[in-house]
């Protein structure tokens, strides 16, 4: 890990990074020309600037409100998840039961099942049970989605947590079950903490299910709702880009600041040995 | 031995949970839409809205008819100016009452029939399925409708050959009624593996199919090559980490959908940027390229998903190079061992798992691809870019047309599971590695 970075690894650096944020940079830099200026006109920068499209994106169609539906459906399904995963995860690392593997290879089956595989099922189920157009409509399908992803993860971070503290709780007569509160919980907190950002990123990201069972305009999500700006005669760019850019800026925030957590997440899990 | 046993018990019980909502959630409804696949399942069609394996009735519609239709048929006998005609439509009357008296004598139906015509009477409408629809014997429903097929026709001759005009009319309309009440009689529409067939011998499913195949193979392949670069790269000590972990993150955490919007504006004819500078820099003749040719397409495609993507993949491979002991090169380096032989002897061969892991999932994300292309280009220009998820979607939901889609939704199933197999068998026990051990 000694090698050392010359000045024309930082060039490189600045090119690629530039590379990938273009996108978000022209889009931003569109997001604030004036309506009139967007078309036939590759000008990087305006003269002067407007809020005009972030006016319109916000005005045309109920963004904030599909921000907060993305949001709580969102949150229910990580704390859902969360709560059957970790439960579970702890028992197929920790516990001496059987099948172990069989368990396992249904779990990773179940998170390697395409969605589009489910959706007709799942999308009379939910018509049957009068749940379209609601928030519990998108939860109970996104578990399929984020149950095994988050068992998945878990497993792999709770087999990291050293055997050793468990075995001195259980001579000093803890329960499993008070082994898992007390000494594996607090250790796994920080792993738990980062499959729930994945879990919750997940969760934000999903279309097909959206799209399909809230059909109602003040149920879509972020994902669905964004797709729906361009209608069948104008693409208004001013809107999307403005409207992009809002969406992006809380997943912008939540990268700045759990990058490390995300990242680690997926190299070491919580506890060094 | 007491607190293992006790220990055993409670691990059950803990995984169970989650176990069953696993299963509920996924292995049933897959389950589900293969049996779906097997009927001609419609949901636009009443008669076909329902997945019926046996014969059935809407009693709704066949108690409306009836009322008149007893009625009328009895009318007609005394109406009738000819003896002849006269006595057909006795028979037709009397044959009809023996079919509704059988109706009424099969197992409950007596009673759901008075129900139903309670119902009618009052002019409601009869949303609870199990009341609308009894189940009736194969043979029966053929028979009954026969009956009706030919009581029709008998019908319309009579009405065609009478010279008496309000016979005529009368008979033709009793006519009219006893097809409406053939209509009510619903015969399976359990149609086996003929939905199968037909999508087997389909251009278009293949043609989504193969659009899915080269979107997944080139968008992976590439993606591993890039992404195991910039690992490779990133991997060491240099001043502005941070900026470059997020920067890569970033279009990883955007929703899929947002990222086809963007990019959709990018490749846009008249506005886009990036289409604009590829007409500059001469890789196309014109900026509209992108987004009205199936290659073109393809293209767009297949590059807004490297876009995304490929951090994903960086960070799945950094985090398997960094689990590769620094001491190792360090050990090649005082053998003599150069960068790019260090690559092939040490980097690779410890990687391979971690490489096998990510093209598993990648290709298995690749392969049910969605929201990109469907948001993206719709699928088009004509279907060039159509994938087979994008096809199921279109039969289901636009088509509502939940027999045929579900094929299609089957083959993706299977596909997947062709892929993960294989996947599996190259990877082995190493994908449960640390997880199924104590």
């Amino acid at each position: 890990m000694n090698k050392r970075a010359g000045i024309g690894f930082y060039i490189f650096l600045v090119v690629f990074v530039f590379f990938v944020m273009f996108p978000f940079i022209w889009v931003f830099l569109t997001s604030i020309k004036p309506p009139g200026e967007i078309f036939n006109n590759f000008n990087w920068f305006t003269a002067d600037p407007s809020l005009a499209s972030y006016e319109n994106a916000v005005t045309n169609r109920p963004l904030f409100r599909y921000m907060w539906n993305s949001f709580v459906v969102s949150t229910l399904t990580t704390l859902i998840a969360i709560g059957f995963a970790s439960i579970a995860a702890y028992a197929l690392t920790r516990l001496p039961i059987r099948f172990k593997g069989v368990i396992l290879g249904i779990i990773l089956a179940a998170s390697m099942f395409p969605q589009i595989a489910i959706i007709s099922p799942i999308y009379n189920f939910v018509t049957a049970v009068g749940l379209r157009n609601s928030y519990m409509g998108l939860v109970i399908p996104y578990i399929t989605v984020s149950l095994p992803l988050a068992i998945w993860i878990l497993a792999t971070f709770f087999q990291k947590i050293p055997w050793e503290l468990e075995e001195s709780a259980k001579l000093d007569g803890a329960s499993p079950f008070q082994t898992f509160r007390k000494i594996i919980f607090p250790l796994a907190a920080p792993g738990v903490f980062t499959t729930g950002i994945l879990v919750f990123i997940a969760a934000w990201n999903e279309y097909l299910f959206a799209l399909t069972i809230n059909t109602s305009d003040e149920w879509r999500t972020v994902p669905v709702g964004i797709s729906f700006y361009q209608s069948q005669f104008t693409i208004p760019w001013g809107d999307i880009s403005a409207a992009t850019v809002i969406v992006t800026i809380p997943i912008v925030i939540l990268v700045l600041i759990f990058q490390r957590r995300i990242v680690a997440g997926l190299t070491s899990g919580s506890v060094k040995e | 031995m007491k607190f293992q046993l006790n220990e055993k018990q409670l691990g059950y019980a803990m995984v169970a949970p989650a176990l069953i909502l696993v299963i509920l959630v996924t292995l049933w409804p897959v389950a589900q839409s293969f049996y779906n696949s097997l009927f001609d399942y419609r949901l636009n069609d009443p008669s076909r809205s329902e997945r019926f394996l046996s014969s059935n009735m809407d009693l709704e519609r066949y108690a409306n008819d009836y009322f008149y239709l007893s009625r009328d048929l009895e009318a007609l006998e005394g109406q009738s100016p000819d003896p002849d005609d006269a006595a057909v439509a006795a028979e037709i009357s009397q044959e009809f009452e023996a079919y509704h008296a059988e109706l009424l004598e099969m197992d409950g139906l007596a009673e759901q029939y008075e129900e139903v015509e309670g119902m009618i009477a009052s002019f409601t409408a009869i949303s609870d399925r199990d009341l609308k629809y009894a189940s009736v014997e194969n043979d029966w429903a053929e028979d009954f409708k026969a009956f009706l097929d030919d009581a029709n026709e008998q019908l319309l001759t009579i009405s065609n050959e009478s010279e008496n005009e309000e016979f005529s009319t009368t008979a033709g309309n009793v006519a009219g009624s006893l097809d409406s009440v053939n209509t009510a009689v619903i015969e399976s529409n359990f149609i086996g593996l003929s939905n199968y067939q037909r999508y087997l011998t389909d251009g278009r499913m293949w043609q989504s199919l193969s659009n899915t195949m080269i979107f997944t193979l080139v968008s992976v392949f590439v993606e591993l090559v890039l992404g195991l670069m910039i690992a490779l790269l990133i991997n060491r000590a240099f001043i502005g980490r941070g900026i470059v972990r997020a920067s890569v993150l970033i279009p990883w955490a955007i929703p899929t959908a947002v990222a086809a919007m963007m990019w959709g504006f990018l490749y846009d004819g008249q506005t886009g940027i990036v289409a604009h500078y590829f007409e500059q820099f001469g890789l196309i003749d014109d900026a509209s390229v992108l987004l009205s040719t199936g290659a073109g397409g393809m293209f767009s495609v297949i590059f807004a998903d490297v876009w995304k993507t490929t951090p994903y993949m960086a960070l799945l491979l950094l985090a398997g190079l960094q689990t590769i002991s620094g001491s190792l090169y360090e050990a090649a380096e005082v053998d003599g061992a150069g960068k790019w032989q260090q690559f092939w002897q040490i980097t690779l061969p410890l990687l391979k798992s971690s490489i096998l892991v990510a093209l598993l999932f990648r290709t298995l994300d690749a392969f049910r691809v969605f929201d990109l292309i469907f948001v993206l280009t719709g699928g088009g220009p004509a279907n060039a870019t159509e994938s087979i998820s994008i096809y199921a979607y279109i039969t289901l939901f636009s088509q509502s047309n939940f027999g045929a889609g579900s094929v299609l939704s089957v083959i993706v199933f299977i596909s997947v599971a062709i892929i993960s197999t294989l996947f599996i068998k190259f990877i082995g026990s190493d994908l449960f590695a640390g997880k199924t051990n104590r």
